[in-house]
């Protein structure tokens, strides 16, 4: 008797495995899909990340996009150069010149530059509180509740005082936040070079209306515009031309040093990651260690709102 | 009782008042980690749906002609080496786990395959949730619940057949659905919400899932009361009730009777 039901049961189990074996082995045969063998390797070349900066949903539906719709090879911003190479060699194409994007903050206004700032007591969001008016004096510059921070998955942007500030080390150019910003002043731009110029101010009202709510915003003065071809007013807003970036490289040093020297609200900076020889300028100085997480940094002291 | 009125018994019962999420808490895995987007959770509910039903129906036919005692497949193999009184209480069960998950498993990958195959839109909307589904617990939990209602009954009339197993399947993938898409209703509202940095994520949706099934406990005794609305009365119950009226009816002439009361 018992032998019968051990029998019974292996027998059915051994049955159950050939069907299924069976079955499943037409399937495969019968249900074949046809994979492009490029997909396969442009998804190994790919870094994996998935992060969507490229503009498809993640790195197999951009392999998928450049091996059967002639996407363009080089959309990786988290790969950069070498990726696009590699992707180049699969697909038997020529790389067309790819530059990392990385975020700039078109802002420059912490919070003591800041006029006509009010308590705002609402959803500590920027996306409610652009709802909101009279947050704060300028309508265009950075709120300071960070979506942008919760948007980076790689901790590389804080608010600084207020203000959005990018950390260049750690950014991979993915552009979650640029996408995440209500006021939209934070745009990718293709980083030349370690460091870009950049404008830092999104205001396109008149002079004296920028003033009464900020003191370092654009005036729309032209000083800059006067002095080097590589910025344009529009909007009474100074914006830096990428496209003429290198070209300005050889012949406009001079003049663009004193375009961004006659800029009365000293709204032109460098971005990106600090050269070498400001790392030298710090040496000596006593910076402070990085604070790591512990329970004490961790706990959130915002007021409950229920 | 009523085949109609048991079947929709057990569609009710299956996709509110005992909902495979929120009453039992199988399927909790797809539940808290697909539920973020409405759009994705009701892409996630079809896809259970689906395979519950397929599901459903090989656990019924196995359980029926193979596992439960006196099966007839089974007995007529065992027929062959031993009595048949013996024959007759062999019983398989104790396979029910392992037959039902190499079921579930091979039957997903066929799924997988087919869809992958034939409607290469609908493999990328809901392909990806396929695999998952294979280790989901409600998928098995149908699958036992139908064994317990087909093999574990002392009357073997009592046995469910496969349009009862299929609509307990059906609807409890509807239900699956109806809470998943709560859920992710309520999650889509979250994201705006101020919500305090311990509570954040995986937390609190734990906690709303408990509302949510706070909430449904509403449903507990649906069940009965509906079945007493619609199980069609019995003669003696019929004639009880007659009675009963009867009483009543005399109750009242003589109480308000005038002339009664002056003989």
């Amino acid at each position: 008797m018992t032998w019968v039901t051990i029998s019974l049961s292996a027998g059915t189990l051994i049955g159950m495995a050939v069907i299924m074996t069976y079955i499943l082995g037409w399937a495969n045969k019968a249900f074949h899909v046809e994979v492009d063998p490029r997909v396969e390797a442009i998804n190994g070349a790919l870094p994996g990340a998935n992060c969507g900066g490229c503009g498809y949903v993640g790195c197999g539906e951009y392999a998928e996009a450049v091996a059967l719709d002639n996407a363009e090879v080089n959309l990786c911003t988290v790969g950069g150069s070498g990726c696009a190479a590699d992707i180049a060699s699969i697909m038997g194409v020529d790389v067309v010149d790819s530059l990392p994007y990385r975020p700039i903050v078109h802002c420059g206004a912490h919070y003591p530059e800041r006029l006509q700032r009010n308590e705002y007591r609402g959803e500590q969001h920027c996306q409610t509180a652009n709802i909101v008016a009279g947050v704060q004096g300028c309508t265009y510059g950075c709120l300071g509740f960070g979506d942008c921070v919760n948007a980076c998955k790689y901790n590389a942007i804080h608010v600084v005082d207020g203000l959005a500030t990018v950390d260049y080390n750690k950014c991979i150019g993915c552009g979650a936040c640029a996408k995440v910003c209500p006021r939209n002043i934070i745009s990718m731009v293709p980083f030349r070079y370690e460091q870009m110029l950049a404008v830092t101010c999104s205001n396109k009202d008149f002079g004296k209306e920028v003033k009464n709510v900020c003191t370092v915003g654009c005036i729309g003065c032209k000083a800059c515009q006067r002095n080097s071809d590589f910025f344009t007013v529009e909007n009474n807003l100074s914006t830096v031309n990428y496209d003429t970036y290198e070209s300005l490289k050889d012949d406009g040093v001079e003049k663009l040093k004193k375009a961004i020297d006659k800029c009365p609200r000293k709204g032109i900076v460098l971005m990106g990651k600090p050269t070498e020889s400001d790392i030298l300028s710090l040496m000596n100085e006593d910076i402070p260690k990085i604070a790591e997480p512990d329970f004490k940094t961790t706990v959130d002291d915002t007021e409950w709102r229920g | 009782m009523n085949y109609v009125v048991d079947i929709l018994l057990i569609a009710v019962s299956a996709a509110l008042i005992n909902n495979f999420v929120l009453y039992y808490f199988v399927g909790i895995c797809p539940f808290i980690g697909v539920s973020r987007k409405v759009d994705m959770a009701f892409g996630m509910g079809c896809a259970v749906t689906f395979v519950i039903s397929i599901a459903a129906f090989l656990s019924w036919t196995i359980t029926t002609y193979i596992l439960k005692p006196g099966a007839p497949l089974s007995q007529w193999v065992a027929g062959m080496f031993v009595s048949p009184e013996m024959a007759a209480s062999i019983d398989l069960t104790i396979l029910c786990y392992i037959v039902y998950i190499f079921a579930i498993a091979s039957s997903v990958q066929f799924v997988e395959m087919y869809v992958r195959k034939f409607f290469p839109a609908l493999y990328k909307s809901f392909g990806v949730f396929l695999p998952l589904i294979t280790t989901n617990c409600a998928i098995l939990f149908a699958c036992l619940t139908i064994m317990s209602n087909v093999a574990g009954v002392d009357n073997p009339a009592d046995a469910w057949d496969l349009g009862r197993s299929l609509t307990l399947a059906v609807f409890g993938g509807v239900g699956f659905t109806i809470a998943i898409v709560i859920m992710a209703g309520i999650r889509e509202e979250l994201d705006l919400c101020d919500i305090p940095k311990p509570l954040e994520g995986a937390a609190i949706t734990l906690v709303v899932a408990g509302i949510l099934a706070l909430a449904f406990m509403g449903f507990t005794g649906v069940d009965s009361g509906l079945k007493k609305a619609l199980t069609p009365k019995t003669s003696e119950m019929v004639q009880a009730q007659v009675v009963r009226q009867q009483d009543q009816l005399a109750t009242i002439a003589l109480s308000s009777n005038p002339v009664g009361m002056h003989r």
